[in-house]
């Protein structure tokens, strides 16, 4: 069977830098941060984590009522992000065959905001009256996949990837798939999720979250550094407009990266413990795919949360595939970890970073932690032609995935 | 409660839950053809006039023969009258 390649030719976010990729790089550019102190989460018994990055919710009703009914802020973000990339792309109006058009958006467990809106109807008293007909469908797994598929017309692949902070690129990867077997001709791939004091309560439990800056938030979180502390949750959306590249040079698109491979690995070792070797296997094998040296990646955009212990594992698994040779970041200083969102807000910056030839910095990198020493770190902007990169993206439950990139030729 | 009540109520949610502009909420206006609700629409604005109202009308038989904004002021005020209101 015929492989087909895959190339993304629009990209599309809201992120807790602002509205749109322009935003977003803008922010990064100017060493911006879109952390702050959570007005009302001191309020929460036992949460010791006060800071957080979320997106602002705005011009939601530019979607009509009946569209928007079903949508938590998980599916606007996701419907504005989709047609920031498919304008970019050149996409709109959508005039295709739209059975060969479709969607796969991942997110950790749907609407963390409706499941809450549900229990706050239904608890204590059990009561179902009053829950509002469209709260499923605002909280299901699917539910940002399937608005934004309702919204445009979608007629094709209507799928939702979930494991965690790793959904967006397992999406984006899930995406690449289906397009290689040229089973559609255009993928809308991306992740979202939504910030809540439950979902900062989880990481925060488990020493996961920071918690040492929540009078001083522009100070955190600090991926590889000695004085890290832990993740600080956000939320948005991130969206790619991915399609094989007969299509694309068909229709005149201009192509802004071509995905030349992607993995995804279990560790099959512990539940909330990053671990070094799948990772390691997990980037190999993506190299394997691409048909790649190590030596011939231009920049690794890392996952790096600035969690004690899968900023270490990340540092250690990269030094032992690449050496210290390749410039590595996270920009998770800039935004916090989005979760469901941050592989693809991630990617999107990472391809505007190839469109500039510049790589940004770690933000909060200050002095490299001991653990995460013997990689290239990019303390500082630096002007390089990246030909091709790495994205990472790790998750709870041993899931890695990573996806290769190459400039478009 | 007066009959100007019930339809400023019942108006009010039409307007605040459906977005529906105010000047298309005419006694005759048919709730699916002119105002544009839906079967998921009318499971919300039974849940919406029952709060308003202090009512059940969830099981209420008579709700399926509800076509109009009149349709809704008159069975809220019947029902009203009903449960003692």
């Amino acid at each position: 069977m015929k492989l087909h390649r895959v190339v993304i030719t629009g990209l599309g976010s809201v992120s807790p830098l602002g509205r749109g990729v322009e935003a977003l790089m803008d922010g990064i550019a100017h060493g911006r941060t879109g952390v702050r102190r959570m007005p009302g989460w001191e309020d929460y018994s036992g949460l010791r984590s006060l800071v957080g990055a979320p997106s602002e919710l705005r011009d939601e009703k530019a979607i009509p009522r009946q569209k928007r009914r079903s949508m938590s802020p998980m599916s606007i973000f996701t419907v504005q992000a989709a047609e920031e990339a498919l304008r970019e792309s050149g996409l709109l109006p959508l005039s295709l065959d739209l059975n060969r058009v479709g969607c796969v958006v991942g997110s950790t467990i749907g609407s963390t905001l409706s499941i809450n809106e549900f229990y706050e109807h239904f608890l204590p008293d059990r009561r179902f009256e009053e829950v509002p007909s469209t709260g499923f469908f605002r909280a299901m797994s699917h539910t940002a996949s399937m608005n934004l598929a309702q919204y445009l017309g979608l007629t094709g692949y209507v799928m939702a990837t979930s494991a965690a902070c790793a959904s967006a690129l397992q999406a984006i990867g899930t995406g690449y798939h289906i397009l290689n077997l040229g089973l559609q001709d255009v993928l809308l791939c991306g992740g979202t999720d939504e910030l809540h004091p439950t979902v900062t309560g989880t990481f925060d439990l488990l020493y996961a979250a920071s918690t040492g800056y929540n009078e001083t938030p522009e100070l955190t979180p600090r991926p590889f550094d000695a004085k890290r502390d832990g993740l600080v949750c956000g939320d948005g959306a991130g969206i790619v407009v991915m399609e094989t590249l007969e299509h694309a040079e068909a229709r005149g698109a201009r192509v802004l990266a071509e995905i030349c491979g992607y993995h995804t690995t279990g560790s099959g070792e512990h539940i909330s413990q990053s671990n070094r070797p799948a990772m390691v296997h997990c980037m190999r094998e993506v190299l394997r795919q691409a048909e790649l040296d190590p030596g011939d990646v231009d920049y690794i955009n890392a996952h790096a949360t600035a969690t004690l212990q899968g900023d270490g594992e990340e540092a250690g698994a990269i030094a032992e595939v690449f050496g210290d040779e390749v410039p590595v970041s996270s920009l998770k200083g800039y935004f916090g970890h989005t979760l469901g969102a941050s592989g693809a807000i991630e990617l999107a910056a990472t391809v505007r970073m190839m469109a500039e030839g510049r790589i940004y910095p770690t933000r909060n990198l200050e002095e490299v932690a001991e653990d995460c020493k013997g990689i290239r770190h990019v303390p500082r902007s630096e002007d390089r032609r990246l030909t091709h990169v790495l994205k990472n993206g790790f998750a709870f439950g041993g899931v890695n995935a990573s996806i290769a990139l190459r400039a478009r030729t | 409660m007066t009959e100007k009540e019930i339809i400023d109520i019942t108006n009010r949610v039409f307007e605040e839950d459906f977005e529906i502009p105010a000047e298309k909420l005419l006694p005759e206006a048919r709730i699916f053809e002119d105002l544009g609700l839906d079967s998921l629409d009318i499971v919300d604005l039974v849940v919406a006039l029952q709060k308003s109202f202090k009512v059940r009308i969830q099981d209420d038989e008579k709700v399926r023969s509800i076509r109009t904004l009149q349709d809704i002021y008159n069975f809220i005020g019947d029902k009203r009258k009903e449960t003692g209101l």
